[in-house]
């Protein structure tokens, strides 16, 4: 992408007036939606993004710049209006790069932008068309094929230069169901850091067989009623619950400047001891899944909450700096045009001992959340919110009637004790995230928990 | 490559290539951001962006591919791309490449922002963060202040001879206060859209301070049915997540329950809509769509009938109507789509405390969050994080948090009882005074 000579001289002009740290990374990917409405092709959104970030530091202090150029001309000049915005005096030392490879825990089996629009429009139309074909009630659907080719270069001051390859995938299918004026939706959206061989791994029949499924069921249910009761979280997109209530607020780009609900906790009890939270980008192709962080920290797997106690937060450089403490493989950024700050990968709750039946027949009136949509969180006050989007009342440990336009709310720190009982089932779902560094893809995970007692929004 | 030699090389390729109907859509961004934190510059960052979109109509469908790689090689790949994806294209919607003819506004310059550098960007940022502490003592590290000075340049030629430019300049400024009583904390914040040298400092942070520390103390709501005046704040978010169902393209995809409701009554009488993309105060103004047809102000509702839904080229065209000039690129990359530029809900009278009068008893909720999951413009159905005040007896008291407010988009314009004066737009995009609204559910304790 770069050349070396052209990145040490950014660099050295980079660190020209006393930053103690520059980093150069440069992106060039390639990414395509296609886009179905009904069962025909609508739209194709096809980009090229290329350009170059560039940051130095002095202490914690940080200077920035970017540019949608890989042109050595834009590069250097990136550089020099970075070191002149710092403009203190400089001790230069002279830079050797040296080139790291890390492997690569995520091979890619077929790429897909080799692969003819064609190819991704057949699978995609038997996705729709079995969604269409589900039920007299679906008015449209629609959906999308993702595919994302994503190369980084990443050259420090420190002396490394690596490079990564990130391919992604995914299959996005949303159905609408409608009766008497009325509207619901359910969707599905699985994804992968895989290439085409992802379309192997889903019946196309199935995927919008169950988006349909989903958008009827709700058309047909009532409201729940508003209230505080005990509720069960399924597996896969479930673990959004952590994510937001929690995940965030572990994050050293909260956690480094104060704002967050868990700051001088580590070592102490912050869960239920039934929890064991983990982050672990190295999961062979997940779809947060990276090799190395967009700092150039190999992932890791970090071990967020043992059995309740707090053991380490999510730590990118920068932030670490202000912390005293190191990276923990957790920088990202959504493109050369945003900071990198510490963020998530697949982030999950560990299975437990209890049993799904058990969990069910725990509840004497509660909600059980079969699909979760999004959230968000402050994490600073940890009030956070997810939505239902398939729920059932649970009435004397029995699932019962569907219901819908349910959100749960809270404070983190009180939903992380409440969550008393841990399945073992544990399942991922696909997500992207949004926060500070854009937005980026992650998993959330967990086995079907039980939460004693949160707020339920319905009417 | 510059941009003229990349858009030259383009249209040499495209004429080799024998694509006759094509249109390249430019846009480039210079940004200086500053984020201070305690009383220290934590980032500087020095922003240019660039990007274009090269749309072309072969055989009657629109292939797109965009870049930011400016070189030669790259401009055949990019008609490459483009023509490949046209011939992916099976929906039977017409598409169109727009004509000269049209008028444009002209953006009167006395109104245009002046850029500001980034040393006068530290020095705001630095003085709004200084007034945050003075102002109250439980304001707490992990305050801070971000101001951004953008400017931006559209540009969109096609093989129609249309040859157009737009620049727009805005300074942003964020403001967030951290407060603690010593146990809890509690977060306020107050944003700035226009020109710097307008911009009360001050004010801001008190502004801020007084968002977050107003609300230190407070407590959950009972359950049940609640009579609620939304902020006008407030109200702009719901504006901003529900305004694609106004989109002609939702509607005619089967995506918003506005579809065929042209004429109808949709909402009370008291509400008006507009969307209006040289709105006279607001420093994003914009003279052309993003497919090139000129600008102008519309009501989408008027006092409560939908008078039209926003189209461009091709909506228009199967309605059989005139593009309401609603062409949108969320970024330069993007298909189009439609959307409004600046959108809002026009004022009838009544200050906060006669909204408070009219309500009795009742929430003034001050923040919602989770937009993006707990409302579904398809549905209209909305669950939402919220915090605020209690109204009691006709006056605003104790803070609340930590409940929801649920109800349905569709029901809820129709049920509105009262609209305040109290006009202010979210990011200069969304605007709306507050609204008085009945028998809304909230979940709480």
């Amino acid at each position: 992408m770069l050349s070396k000579e052209l990145v040490k001289e950014a660099l050295r002009r980079a660190l020209a007036t006393g930053a103690d740290y520059a980093e150069v990374f440069a992106e060039h990917t390639l990414s395509k939606t296609i886009n179905l409405v009904s069962t025909q092709t609508d739209t194709i959104r096809d980009a090229v993004i290329s350009g170059v970030g560039i940051r130095i530091f002095k202490g914690t202090r940080c200077v920035s710049g970017s540019a949608s150029s890989l042109a050595p001309e834009a590069v250097l000049s990136c550089a020099s209006k970075v070191a002149e915005a710092l403009a203190e005096s400089a001790v230069l030392s002279d830079i050797v790069l040296r080139e790291r490879l890390f492997g690569d825990r995520h091979p890619i089996k077929v790429v897909p932008s080799s692969v003819p629009n064609s190819e991704k429009v057949d699978y995609m139309r038997e996705v729709c068309l079995a969604a269409k074909n589900y039920s007299e009630e679906i008015s449209q659907v629609t959906g999308s094929f993702l595919e994302v080719d994503h190369n980084i270069l990443i050259a420090t001051s420190e002396g490394l230069f690596a490079q990564d390859r990130q391919i992604r995938s995914r299959i996005m299918i949303s159905s609408v169901a409608s009766r008497n004026g009325e509207n619901q939706t359910g969707a599905v959206r699985p994804g992968a850091r895989k290439g085409m061989e992802l379309l192997e791994e889903y019946a196309a029949k199935e995927l919008g067989r169950e988006a349909s499924r989903q958008a009827v069921t709700m058309l047909h249910a009532g409201y729940i009623e508003a209230g505080t009761m005990p509720v069960a979280i399924e597996n896969g997109f479930g673990g959004v619950i952590f994510h937001e209530a929690c995940g965030h607020s572990l994050e050293a780009s909260s956690v480094a400047l104060g704002r967050s609900q868990f700051v001088g906790k580590l070592g102490t009890r912050i869960a239920n001891p039934k929890v064991t939270a983990i982050d672990d980008g190295t999961i062979p192709n997940a779809w947060g899944s990276i090799n190395i962080d967009d700092e150039g920290t190999p992932a890791q797997k970090n071990v967020l909450i043992e059995n309740g106690i707090l053991k380490t937060y999510m730590i990118d450089k920068l932030n670490g700096r202000r912390m005293g403490m190191e990276s923990t493989g957790s920088a990202r950024r959504q493109s050369y045009e945003y900071n990198p700050t510490s963020r998530m990968t697949n982030t999950y709750i560990a299975a437990g001992e209890d049993k799904n039946e058990d969990i069910i027949a725990s509840i004497e009136y509660g909600l059980y959340a079969k699909e979760m949509g999004g959230g968000s969180v402050n994490p600073a006050t940890g009030q956070f919110n997810f939505a239902v989007n398939e729920g059932y009342v649970i009435r004397n440990g029995k699932i019962c009637e569907p219901v819908r336009g349910a959100s749960l709310i809270g404070k983190g720190s009180e939903v992380i004790m409440n969550i008393d009982m841990v399945g073992q089932n544990v399942a991922r779902g696909q997500g992207m995230c949004g926060s500070y560094s854009g937005s980026i893809p992650t998993d959330v995970g967990q086995p079907l928990v039980r939460v004693a007692s949160i707020t339920v929004g319905g009417r | 490559m510059t941009y003229q030699e990349f858009k030259e090389a383009v249209i040499e390729i495209a004429a080799e290539m024998q694509i006759d109907d094509y249109e390249l859509y430019y846009t480039e961004s210079d940004a200086t951001i500053v984020e201070i934190f305690k009383e220290e510059i934590k980032n500087y960052k020095i922003e240019n962006s660039m990007g274009i979109c090269f749309r072309c109509v072969v055989n009657g469908k629109a292939g797109y591919a965009s870049t930011e790689n400016l070189t030669g090689e790259e401009a055949r790949f990019l008609v490459e791309r483009a023509l490949e994806n046209a011939k992916s294209i099976e929906s039977a919607d017409p598409c169109f490449l727009h004509h000269k003819g049209d008028t444009y506004a002209i953006v009167n310059d006395e109104s245009a922002v002046s850029k500001s550098v980034g040393t006068e960007l530290v020095d705001a940022a630095m003085e709004i963060q200084k007034a945050m502490y003075a102002r109250d003592s439980r304001v707490k590290d992990g305050s801070q202040t971000n101001l951004v000075c953008q400017e931006e340049r559209y540009a969109l030629c096609n093989s129609n001879g249309l040859d157009l430019e737009d620049k727009v300049c805005a300074t942003l400024c964020y403001a967030s206060a951290l407060a603690s009583d010593g146990e809890e904390m509690y977060n306020g914040g107050k944003s700035k859209i226009g020109n710097l040298r307008d911009f009360d400092l001050k004010s801001i942070a008190s502004d801020a301070v007084e968002d977050a520390v107003s609300t230190i103390g407070a407590e959950g709501v009972d359950s049940g049915k609640y009579t609620l005046v939304l902020s006008n704040e407030v109200m702009s978010m719901l504006l901003n997540t529900y305004s694609s169902v106004f989109s002609a393209e939702e509607a005619q995809k089967g995506l918003s329950l506005l579809k065929g409701k042209e004429g109808e009554k949709i909402a009370a009488d008291i509400i008006t809509i507009t969307d209006d993309p040289l709105y006279k105060d607001s420093v994003l103004k914009r003279t052309f769509d993003g497919e090139g047809v000129a600008t102008y102000a519309k009501n989408v509702v008027e006092n409560g009938k939908l008078v039209t839904l926003l189209h461009n080229l091709k909506t228009a065209a199967i309605a059989g109507v005139t593009s309401t000039g609603n062409a949108s690129k969320a970024s330069y990359a993007s298909v189009v789509d439609v959307s409004p530029f600046i959108f809002y809900l026009r004022p009838v009278g009544g200050t906060k405390e006669e909204l408070f009068e009219a309500a009795g008893d009742g929430i003034f909720v001050t923040d919602i969050s989770g937009l993006h999951a707990g409302a579904n413009p398809i549905t209209g159905d909305f669950s939402l994080l919220s915090k605020g005040f209690l109204i009691q007896g006709g006056k605003k008291t104790a803070p609340v948090k930590n409940f929801t407010i649920s109800g349905n988009f569709f029901t809820l314009l129709k049920e509105i009882e009262k609209v305040g004066e109290d006009l202010e737009f979210l990011q200069g995009r969304y605007g709306s005074p507050s609204v008085l609204i009945r028998n809304i559910a909230v979940a709480g304790r």
